[in-house]
């Protein structure tokens, strides 16, 4: 048990900071949220750096640790699905996009305009799609991640890939869920802390007025367990039960965290000009994947009480 | 960074429940259902103690000099986690361990040590906790309790409140006022007084929480030897300061609550209420915060491990451990509705004791000012 990290680890994300210092961050997220696109540059750094191999080089931890990380840095990529997901499911890491499809699913699919690989979750099993990048329409939003359109055919086609992928799957796509909403909520509360320690009225700071602290600290509190809880569903392999708590935890969190954040902000909350909607928007987006909250709340009863369960 | 137990710690866990399996009687139930503080508990912590110091598991983590064996928190976290979970059989006797103990190693006498911790060691003694007062709750420094200095004695006069355990302890430690007109947070000094002392009564405040919850403990010209201060004359502050750190996340409430919504959600699927998704629901988002709760005092075990000081990550782990205590316990009696009216029974005995959850040992407003002001730096009015 250490919840400090080793010299590895830390060398890791020191780069990994470093590089995303350089080449992420709210104001190009703006920019290309704009124009509706994935961040390709980065995609092509984090690879080229030997990031988006972290899982089956490094382990599992390591790769959470930089999808983590690429949310609180406001990455516009499908980093989760590519350096936490994909890797549990095939065994060599896609080169294009990764996009998570639920069969059933009716709404669109985060990065799937840009995919390359769809891994689609279909009950028992999961199946491979190839598609041609930036063949699937995309789906306007503003929701953070672009959006695009798969088609019900697609969703029933593909490659399967073996018995209990389907379950593989969808346990490595709530953690990956669980740490872009801790990333993201941990960014949307600094940036709206940060904010209300220098935004002031009635003569002083609005972060100074007691219930204005509570709140936030609520929040705080939130998102420092929402990140360790999914550290260590990644330390363990992506445990059923502790996936789900991660999740269900960290979609709980995000609802809270928009709200307050943007309540505390007042109308520049709502602006493009203020950081907050890059990370508060996609919160909204990320909490209602999979279901949301209420199903990764079954999802933990079902693993943990229900009969016959491990 | 890792989340895995030691080989040593998951073998530790497995004896230590052994051990209670044998060593607690088939009345546990019973005697656990009104507190830590009640006659039945109080007394059989007398017993369970003694067996614990024998196998050198009471205070396995104090260091050998003073009867421990110097094992890791870590080791120390196991206990408190199997021990509260099922009720604490420690009873009052868990603040020994946890921080009046190692209050009186570092700041103690020699003559202190000596006749304290031996004692705690081996399970035969109980202390109460005598802070608060009427006009000092949350603000604790506001303290009036009076200690003046005769010869070799103090001579104290006040009185305390809320005094958990007060009729069971045999000693007391004790925040009195030294100097008076010293600033608030100087002036305040700690003793450690033998219940047993004249001047000295204690009344019980009915509550509805459960036999011997709280106390009254009144002091009437108790004259208390000045060998019996701990630590510096007025800097008592520091010494409290240093132990609350280790009280806060001394009990393992988190535990408690796991285990009590693991029962809930058994007898839930017994009674086939699991099928309604919205109980699954319910189940499941209690145990996330039973979950964050559990992650987040790890991370100040963790601190305590690498020896860093103290942080507000105590302060994240003692809300979160309260907001789960409060959820199971809400949780378990609206499962049972009406059902869990009746005394004693399953929803009842641990809504009561979840119910004190946000207010004993520091309230949650408190603890929200303080992450407010550390954690996240934010300014002062
Ligand atoms: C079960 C139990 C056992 C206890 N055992 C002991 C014991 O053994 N020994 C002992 O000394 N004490 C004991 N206490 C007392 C405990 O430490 C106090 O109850 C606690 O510190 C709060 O003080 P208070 O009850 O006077 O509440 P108050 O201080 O009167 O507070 C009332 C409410 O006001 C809020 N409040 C206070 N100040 C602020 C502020 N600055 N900002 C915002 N809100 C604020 C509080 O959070 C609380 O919600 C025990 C209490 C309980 C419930």
């Amino acid at each position: 048990m250490d919840f400090e990290l080793d010299g590895e680890q830390q060398a890791i994300l020191d780069s990994v900071d470093v590089l995303l210092s350089l080449r992420a961050g709210p104001e190009r997220a703006i920019a290309l949220a704009a124009k509706g696109e994935l961040d390709h540059d980065l995609a092509r750094a984090l690879r080229e750096a030997g990031f988006l191999s972290l899982a089956t080089e490094v382990g599992p931890l390591e790769a959470a640790l930089l999808v983590e990380r690429a949310a609180r840095a406001a990455a516009v990529l499908d980093v989760g699905a590519r350096a936490l997901v994909a890797p549990a499911l095939l065994r060599e890491v896609p080169d294009v996009p990764v996009a998570l499809v639920h069969a059933d699913g009716r709404g669109p699919v985060r990065h799937a305009a840009f995919a390359g690989v769809l891994l689609v979750a279909d009950g028992a099993v999961a199946r491979l799609v190839r598609v041609e990048p930036g063949s699937l329409a995309p789906v306007r939003s503003g929701y953070g991640d672009p959006l695009g359109f798969v088609p019900e055919a697609l969703r029933r086609s593909g490659e399967a890939l073996g018995a209990g992928s389907g379950e593989r799957l969808l346990r490595w796509w709530r953690l990956a869920l669980a740490l872009e909403l801790s990333g993201a909520s941990t960014a949307a509360l600094a940036t709206t802390v940060a904010y209300l320690k220098q935004r002031r009225q009635f003569g002083r700071a609005i972060g100074s007025f007691q219930a204005v602290q509570h709140r936030l600290a609520r929040c705080a509190i939130r998102t420092e367990a929402s990140r360790w809880l999914a550290l260590e569903a990644a330390h363990h392999g992506a445990p059923g039960e502790r996936v789900a708590v991660a999740a269900a935890h960290a979609a709980d969190t995000a609802a809270q965290v928009f709200r307050e954040t943007h309540q505390l902000s007042g109308a520049i909350g709502f602006t493009r000009e203020h950081d907050l909607h890059v990370f508060s928007m996609r919160l909204q987006s990320l909490r209602l994947e999979l279901g949301g909250s209420t199903a990764h709340a079954r999802a933990i009863t079902a693993e943990r009480w229900a009969e016959g369960a491990p | 960074m890792e989340f895995d137990w030691s080989p040593q710690d998951e073998a530790h866990r497995e004896e230590l429940r052994r051990f209670l399996d044998e060593t607690l009687p088939e009345d546990w139930e019973t005697i656990s259902r009104d507190g830590p503080g009640s006659d039945a508990q109080a007394g059989f912590s007398r017993e369970f103690c003694a067996r614990m110091a024998e196998r050198g598991w009471l205070t396995q983590h104090w260091p050998a000099a003073y009867g421990g064996s110097d094992a890791p928190p870590w080791r120390h976290a196991i206990v408190g986690e199997e021990l509260w979970a099922i009720g604490e059989p420690r009873g009052p006797q868990y603040m020994n361990v946890n921080w009046i103990g190692p209050a009186i190693m570092e700041f103690g006498t020699e003559e202190q040590k000596a006749q304290h911790l031996p004692r705690i060691s081996r399970g035969e003694v109980i202390w109460c906790q005598g802070f608060s007062e009427p006009e000092a709750g949350s603000d604790l420094v506001a303290l009036r309790t009076r200690a003046r200095r005769e010869g070799d004695a103090y001579v104290v006069d006040g009185s305390k409140i809320w005094t958990s355990y007060a009729q069971h302890a045999d000693f007391c430690i004790l925040l009195v006022r030294t100097d008076p007109e010293a600033g608030r947070h100087k002036g305040i000094s700690v003793l450690l007084v033998p219940m047993r002392t004249e001047g000295i009564t204690v009344r019980e405040i009915p509550s509805v929480v459960g036999e011997r919850y709280f106390h009254e403990v009144f002091f009437d010209a108790v004259r208390v030897p000045v060998s019996c201060r701990l630590g510096p004359e007025n800097e008592g502050w520091n010494v409290v300061t240093h132990a609350l750190q280790y009280e806060r996340v001394g009990a393992a409430r988190y535990a408690r609550a796991a285990l009590t919504l693991d029962r809930l959600a058994e007898r839930a699927r017994e009674r086939g209420w699991l099928e309604d998704p919205h109980v699954a629901e319910r189940l499941g988002h209690a145990r996330t915060l039973v979950e964050a709760a559990r992650v987040l005092t790890y991370r100040v075990i963790d601190q305590r491990a690498h020896g860093k000081p103290p942080s507000t990550d105590t302060q994240l782990a003692r809300v979160a451990g309260t907001d789960a205590d409060l959820a199971v316990g809400e949780l378990a009696l609206e499962l049972f509705g009406q059902e869990g009216l009746a005394y004693g029974s399953f929803a009842d005995a641990n809504f009561r004791l979840a119910m004190t959850a946000g207010v004993a040992v520091g309230a949650t407003e408190v603890q929200l000012n303080l992450i407010a002001a550390r954690h996240l730096e934010l300014p002062r009015e």
